[in-house]
This record gives C-alpha cells, sequence and structure tokens, in this order.
C-alpha cells in the first residue's frame, strides 16, 4: 500500500493576500488583483497586470541579507516560509529532519537572465554582475530558497508552462508515494516583469492589446473573452506522508488522491487538445480511484483565452456529461494568469472551499457560451459540501495535468 | 513494480553524431574543444569552448520546421531519433499514450533571450515576434519532442541546472516504475550560449586553453554544449520485443547542499547524501560499485571536494573504484551533461571500457584516486554511478548496472 499524501501546511503571496484566507475570502468577496504595470520607458508600460504591490521579503524573512535573491526568490523562499510555519516546522526541526522541495517555475527569472545578458552587450562582459549569474539558472529560486530554509532533501525544479505548479505537487506526490521522500515542500512560484509580459503580448495571448479597456476581457469562460491578464504569485504546501502527519499531531488541510497527466502534440492548435485535457483528467480519476460523478466541484485552468478555454470546456462537458450540474470555477478572473504557481494557487483556495463550504464563482461571468458546461450560478458563490474536487492547469501549447484533492 | 532498462541512446555532442563515433572518440581521448565561433568573444579574456560545429538540424527534425526551433530543441530531437533508431524503434510506430519524454536542461534555449536583447538594445523591440514566448521557454525543449513524434504521454521538463540529465532520468524511472509509462525518451540538452559563457567568464571559471579535470595545474572548466536522450522501457516492453539491453537502471538519490549557490559544500555533505541514497536505493554497497562517472568539472573547488565527497562514502574502495571524467573531452554540456554521462555509464557496462579523463598530466596530491589519465582502459564494469551536482546546491547520483534476468 503507496503511502497517502497529505497537505499539512500551505503558503501563499497574492494580490488578494499572504495567507490562504485572506486569499479565499478576497475570491469569494469577488475581489480584483489587475492593476496596471508601471514600466517606464518599456513598451509594456501601462498594460495590465495582477501584482503583489508591497511586497517586501523582511516581512516574512526578516532582517537579513536579501541582496543575492531576486525576485522570484523573494517570493519562493516566502511563501515556503509561509507553508512552513503554518504546519508547524521551526528553523529548529529543519536542522534535525530532511525536507525537500519541488519548485514549478514557468520561467523562474527571465528579467534577470535579461538584464544579466544586456549588461553584458551593452557596457561589455566585465560588467554583467557575478552574483546575478547564480540566479540566471532556472533552478535558482529552489537552490535559494533551499539555502534559506535548510532544506536539504530532493530539490527539483519543474517548468511545464502554466501548469509548472501543479505538476511540481503532482511529481513531489510520487515521490513520496514511491517512498522517496517523506515530506517536500510542493508549488510554483512566478514573478511579473517586462519580458514575460512583452513576449506574451507579441504573441498575441494577452487579452485586448495588453492594455487595461473595455475590449480587453480576460474573464475565464466568458463568450467576450480575448485573452489572459498575467499575473505574479506563489503557493506552496507542506506535503507529508498521513502517517507522519498523524505522528506529529499535525494539521491535515486535504489528501492528494491522485493526478493524470497528457500531452499535446498539436500546441492547443487543433481539436485534439479537447481529447487531450480528457486523458489528463480521466488519469486524475482513475489515479484516484473515482468517477466523474464523485466529484463534486472543479478548478478550472481557464484564464479567459479564446481556444484554451473552449478546448477546456469541451474536454469538461464531455467528461462529465452524466455527472449533471458540475459546479466549475476559476481563480483567474481575479488573480490573473500566474503562470507557474496558478495550479499551487488553485489548491490552497480549494483547501479553504472544503473547510469553509464556499465555492467562490467566477466573477464577472456573464455571457456564457451555449455549448459550454457551465450555469449561470457559475457566475455566484455556491455553498454546499466540497469533499471531492478536481484541479486543473494546462498550458497553451500542450502540457496539461488534472489533480484530485479531497478533504 | 516493473524494472527499467535502458535499450538506445543517442548523443549530439562536440566529437560526433550517434553512439558509435561518440564512444570511439572518447575511448581515444579525442577533445572537441575548439576556438568559440557562435559569437564574438574578442571583449572576452578567454575563447574556447565546446561548441558543436557541424551540426545540421535539417537533417533530423522531420515533422516540424527546423528553423523554428531553438538550438536546444533541435539537439534534443536529433539525439532523440538517433537513440530511437539505436533502441531499433520506428519513430512513426510508439505509442502516443504510454510514450513519455523526460528532459533537463539548465539553461533551456537562452539563445532566444539574446536574440530578444539584440533586438531590444537595438531600439527595436517590434522585431521581436511571437516566436520568442514560442521558442524559449525551457519546457518547449520536452514539447518539441513530444511534438516530433506526436506523443500524448508524460511530458517532463526539469531544469534542475547541471544535474538536471539525471534529475530527468530518476523522473523517467519513477514514471515507468509507476505505470505512467512503458517508454520513455529521457535526457538532458544545452545549447552554447553568450549569456552561459559571460557568466562563467565573470566566475573566473573557465579554462584558457582545456580543460584538466584532477590535475594539479586544472584552470577551469569548459562551456559546451549538446543532447544525450536514453530510450528507457519497462523490462517487459523491452523483452516483449526482443530489445537488446545496455543495462538496467537500479537506482539514484537527489539531494541538497542547502549551502551555497554556485560552489559546492566542503565536506561533500549533499554530495555524500546523494551517493549514499542512491547505493541505497540500489541495494547495492560502495564496494560493488566498478566505475564512476565523475562530475568532474575541471574547476579547484569542484574536484577537490567531488574527491572528498566520494572517499567520504566509498571509505577504502575509493581507491580501488577507476573515476573519469569526460568533461576533460566535450567541455561542461550543462544540462545534458549528466545525460550524456548516464550513456557513458551505460556504455562502460556494455563494452567493458572506461573513458580516460585526458589531460591529467600531473596529478593533484589532494585528488589521489584513481581517474584513469589520459588513456581508455578495458574493465568490467557491472556497476557504475554517475553524479552530478549543479548550482543551487543541487547534487544527483544515478545508479546503472548490468542487466541480468
Amino acid at each position: 500500500m503507496a503511502n497517502r499524501v497529505v497537505i499539512t501546511g500551505a503558503g501563499v503571496l497574492s494580490a488578494l493576500g499572504d495567507t490562504p484566507e485572506t486569499l479565499y475570502a478576497g475570491l469569494c468577496a469577488g475581489q480584483n488583483g489587475v492593476g496596471t504595470l508601471s514600466h517606464p520607458d518599456l513598451p509594456t508600460d501601462g498594460y495590465a497586470g495582477v501584482e503583489i504591490s508591497g511586497f517586501s521579503p523582511q516581512t516574512y524573512l526578516g532582517d537579513k541579507n536579501f541582496r543575492p535573491l531576486d525576485r522570484t526568490s523573494h517570493l519562493a523562499a516566502s511563501a515556503v516560509h509561509l507553508a512552513l510555519s503554518d504546519s508547524g516546522w521551526t528553523e529548529d526541526k529543519l536542522r534535525e529532519q530532511i525536507v525537500g522541495l519541488v519548485l514549478g517555475t514557468m520561467f523562474c527569472s527571465v528579467r534577470t537572465i535579461a538584464e544579466f545578458d544586456r549588461r553584458a552587450i551593452t557596457l561589455g562582459p566585465s560588467y554583467a554582475k557575478p552574483l546575478d549569474f547564480a540566479n540566471t539558472v532556472i533552478n535558482a529560486a529552489s537552490g535559494q530558497t533551499a539555502i534559506w530554509h535548510h532544506l536539504r532533501g530532493i530539490n527539483s525544479t519543474i517548468s511545464t508552462g502554466l501548469s509548472s505548479g501543479l505538476q511540481a505537487i503532482a511529481y513531489a506526490t510520487d515521490l513520496i508515494h514511491a517512498g522517496r521522500a517523506d515530506r517536500l515542500v510542493a508549488g510554483g512560484v512566478e514573478e511579473l516583469c517586462f519580458e514575460s509580459v512583452y513576449g506574451f503580448g507579441r504573441a498575441g495571448l494577452l487579452a485586448g492589446d495588453g492594455k487595461p479597456s473595455e475590449n480587453a476581457v480576460a474573464i475565464p469562460f466568458d463568450a467576450r473573452r480575448n485573452g489572459f491578464v498575467p499575473g505574479e504569485a506563489a503557493a506552496f504546501l507542506m506535503l507529508e506522508t498521513l502517517d507522519a502527519a498523524r505522528a506529529r499531531g499535525s494539521k491535515i488541510l486535504a489528501e492528494i488522491k491522485g493526478y493524470g497527466t497528457a500531452y499535446d502534440p498539436t500546441w492547443g492548435r487543433t481539436a485534439k487538445t479537447a481529447a487531450v485535457i480528457e486523458q489528463a483528467m480521466t488519469g486524475a480519476l482513475r489515479d484516484a480511484r473515482r468517477t466523474p460523478s464523485d466529484i463534486r466541484c472543479l478548478s478550472a485552468s481557464a484564464n479567459g483565452s479564446v481556444n484554451m478555454d473552449a478546448f477546456e470546456a469541451e474536454a469538461i462537458a464531455r467528461l462529465f456529461a452524466q455527472a449533471g450540474d458540475l459546479p466549475v470555477t476559476s481563480i483567474k478572473t481575479a488573480l490573473g494568469e500566474s503562470m507557474g504557481a496558478s495550479g499551487a494557487l488553485q489548491i490552497v483556495a480549494m483547501t479553504q472551499t472544503m473547510q469553509n463550504g464556499t465555492l467562490p464563482g467566477i466573477h464577472g461571468l456573464t455571457h456564457i457560451p451555449e455549448n459550454f458546461p457551465l450555469t449561470a450560478s457559475c457566475a455566484e458563490n455556491r455553498h454546499g459540501d466540497f469533499p471531492i474536487a478536481l484541479i486543473n492547469a494546462i498550458n497553451y501549447d500542450g502540457h496539461c495535468c488534472s489533480l484530485v484533492l479531497e478533504k | 513494480m516493473d524494472r527499467v532498462v535502458i535499450t538506445g541512446v543517442g548523443l549530439i555532442t562536440s566529437i560526433g553524431e550517434g553512439r558509435q563515433t561518440f564512444w570511439e572518440n572518447l575511448l581515444a581521448g579525442r577533445s572537441g574543444i575548439s576556438e568559440v565561433q557562435s559569437f564574438d568573444t574578442s571583449a572576452y579574456s578567454v575563447h574556447r569552448g565546446g561548441e558543436i560545429k557541424r551540426f545540421a538540424p535539417e537533417k533530423y527534425v522531420r515533422n516540424q520546421s527546423p528553423g523554428e526551433l531553438g538550438r536546444s530543441s533541435q539537439l534534443a530531437i536529433a539525439a532523440s531519433y538517433l537513440a530511437l533508431a539505436d533502441a531499433g524503434m520506428d519513430p512513426e510506430r510508439l505509442d502516443p499514450v504510454m510514450t513519455g519524454v523526460s528532459m533537463g536542461t539548465t539553461s533551456g534555449e537562452p539563445n532566444q533571450v539574446e536574440r530578444f536583447n539584440d533586438a531590444l538594445v537595438a531600439q527595436e523591440p517590434e522585431r521581436i515576434g511571437p516566436e520568442f514566448i514560442g521558442r524559449y521557454p525551457c519546457h518547449r525543449i520536452a514539447g518539441y519532442v513530444a511534438g516530433e513524434f506526436g506523443l500524448t504521454g508524460c511530458n517532463m521538463m526539469i531544469p534542475a541546472a547541471c544535474a538536471a540529465g539525471n534529475y530527468a532520468m530518476a523522473y523517467a524511472f519513477d514514471a515507468i516504475r509507476a505505470g505512467r509509462a512503458d517508454v520513455m525518451l529521457a535526457g538532458g540538452a544545452d545549447a552554447f550560449s553568450r549569456i552561459t559563457y559571460t557568466g562563467f567568464a565573470r566566475l573566473f571559471a573557465i579554462a584558457p586553453e582545456k580543460c584538466q579535470p584532477f590535475a594539479l595545474n586544472r584552470k577551469g572548466m569548459m562551456p559546451g554544449e549538446g543532447a544525450g536522450i536514453l530510450v528507457l522501457e519497462s523490462l517487459a516492453n523491452a523483452q516483449n520485443r526482443n530489445a537488446p539491453i545496455y543495462a538496467e537502471v537500479a537506482g539514484y538519490g537527489l539531494s541538497c547542499d542547502a549551502f551555497h549557490m554556485t560552489g559546492g559544500h566542503p565536506q561533500g555533505d549533499g554530495a555524500a547524501r546523494a551517493m549514499r541514497q542512491a547505493l541505497t536505493s540500489s541495494g547495492l554497497t560502495p564496494e560493488e560499485v566498478d566505475y564512476i562517472s565523475a562530475h568532474g568539472t575541471g574547476t579547484k573547488s569542484n574536484d577537490q571536494h567531488e574527491t572528498v565527497a566520494v572517499k567520504k562514502v566509498f571509505a577504502d574502495a575509493a581507491y580501488r573504484t577507476p573515476i573519469s571524467s569526460i568533461k576533460s573531452m566535450i567541455g561542461h554540456t550543462m544540462g545534458a551533461a549528466s545525460a550524456i554521462e548516464s550513456v557513458v555509464c551505460a556504455l562502460a557496462i556494455s563494452t567493458s571500457r572506461i573513458p580516460p579523463t585526458i589531460n591529467l598530466d600531473e596529478p593533484d596530491p589532494e585528488c589521489d584516486l584513481d581517474y584513469v589519465p589520459n588513456v581508455a582502459r578495458e574493465h568490467t564494469v557491472r556497476v557504475a554511478m554517475n553524479n552530478a551536482y549543479a548550482f543551487g546546491g543541487t547534487n544527483a547520483s544515478l545508479i546503472l548496472r548490468k542487466f541480468e534476468g
């Protein structure tokens, strides 16, 4: 019998707050973190984005030397600190026992990488900063966070685009199941920066022309949607075996029952995409030994993208055709598309839903396409018992991950 | 739980493409180090590296337009084709659901950031098109490989820096054991890059002429590029199709020093833990290891710390176990390094030959183990350990053993 994997703590940094409770309260209240980016002298000035304004690592990590860390690492180390403390792990305990880290991120810090290179090409290679070079590797945030918190176990970075965070949690679950680790912190982080925002804009993935306007609609599943708003966030979970959690008398937020992944080799460009998303969800149900009718609500990956939201809706409609009115939600009206952090954020929000009995609605959703498996009530908060949930995280160019979470 | 075996290997390196050429050149101690040509190094104090000079992606990439892919992705696809052919698998007939991809990299497609910056610095940001976001994020490497072969199975990208190849191998091993895949294309790829070169140059870590792991006068590492892909499959799958087996994946260990971003732990703490875990999970003792493929970058500190760590785990057996570093020949291929070195371990097992550490003229008294200096050696290898260490303090040790039914 494989080890059961439970969540014993959560840490979150988001535009709606830095605790699972404030994040959840914000989602339930229909708050919105979308703001306007101030990028003086850059083409993304005035773009819409979800930033964690006023974030300062001192708040979470104390008065230490933060210079070697960039924003992505600050966010990761701070959110991991919150997850560890929420789960009752102290500095002393981390020196006694080995804890590992599986960190999901799409870019780590493409800002650090690009700025390092720009100094070299504008001023000459000898002006590139050696300290920054250490942060140009894509596992920099997991390395920096491990150093900060003395995490000596497995130290892995997972990068599968918008599904990185969920995929990291899924991988960590497998590692614990297989007995390769007893305790892992897992989750995702992404900072918002010019390079990624501009790249998304040039690829035509942002709502409208990237700037806030009436013509930019990033409401998941809404018929008017025309792209996403990029966001930043960090969300991490403490994962342990059920036995270990019980032995130390820890609280248990939820259990990870199983997951499924699939890849769309047509990169979200063909009708095959929906079938691949369904393959991931079916895999998750099989892994968790559940049927579609067991699932009581679904946290969708949908972020306002024209094609991907439609493909996900089609896959949900097919798989849950017999399941009646399945409550479907998305956190991305409020939080935007926080890339590598999204899936982990969705899990944190869902653990709150399971404890409090309210599933936040898809705020702003007013125009539901006819063939989507959604009812008008999806726009509203729903109250009830949500003991089993499916979480989706789907990248626009192929990676799909789906995970079953239980109370 | 199913056993996992290696049935095919594919390589694109500075000393040749494909198993046979690579292995012959490696055993002959040939160097792939040359003057850097992909960018202007006149403002640098060093000018050499392990570039692949004559790589033609169009020779390999069939189902996608090679020019639309980043170089790391091109290298990974080419090595994947070679690995599949080596395994006797028809790339057109792979099971799309039960064949997965697990890739490691250090920097993904850094050349795409360089292009982005060239346009930006020239004040022509409009030159940056959809291709930046289409090609740059590192998951595209695993994605393009899956796209080339139409694979919908598990697809993983692990950018665990210079230990990434081993991390990707470990993931593939577990995915097959857990029944998530029957076959995995596992390995790593990294392209030569101005960013990487600049970084190591600023750390004063690049050797001026040659890479000399474990030598007294070693002057640093040598940035390189390449791809190494292995076909991992469940034993049942391999036996069903009567595939020849190079080696079996026995186990692995992963750890973190949690000590320093760019330097190893002086007492080899994390490295030793990774090796011990790898041995424990394989059910093996240090005495049973016949060959160690070293991380062996050629920097003063790495080679010394690594020697300390090996002694810590192997005690007296450390002096009886041949260790070599192929980075002496192809330089440090970053995220591809430990994947290529996994191939080396598999071939050492299947051919009973160990590639040398070249340029090892004068031994360093602090590095006093058997590094197979300068000349390849005939040696029966039943068990091989592949060590990899990375920025972030990340360590990974993988153990392969001779397949015995």
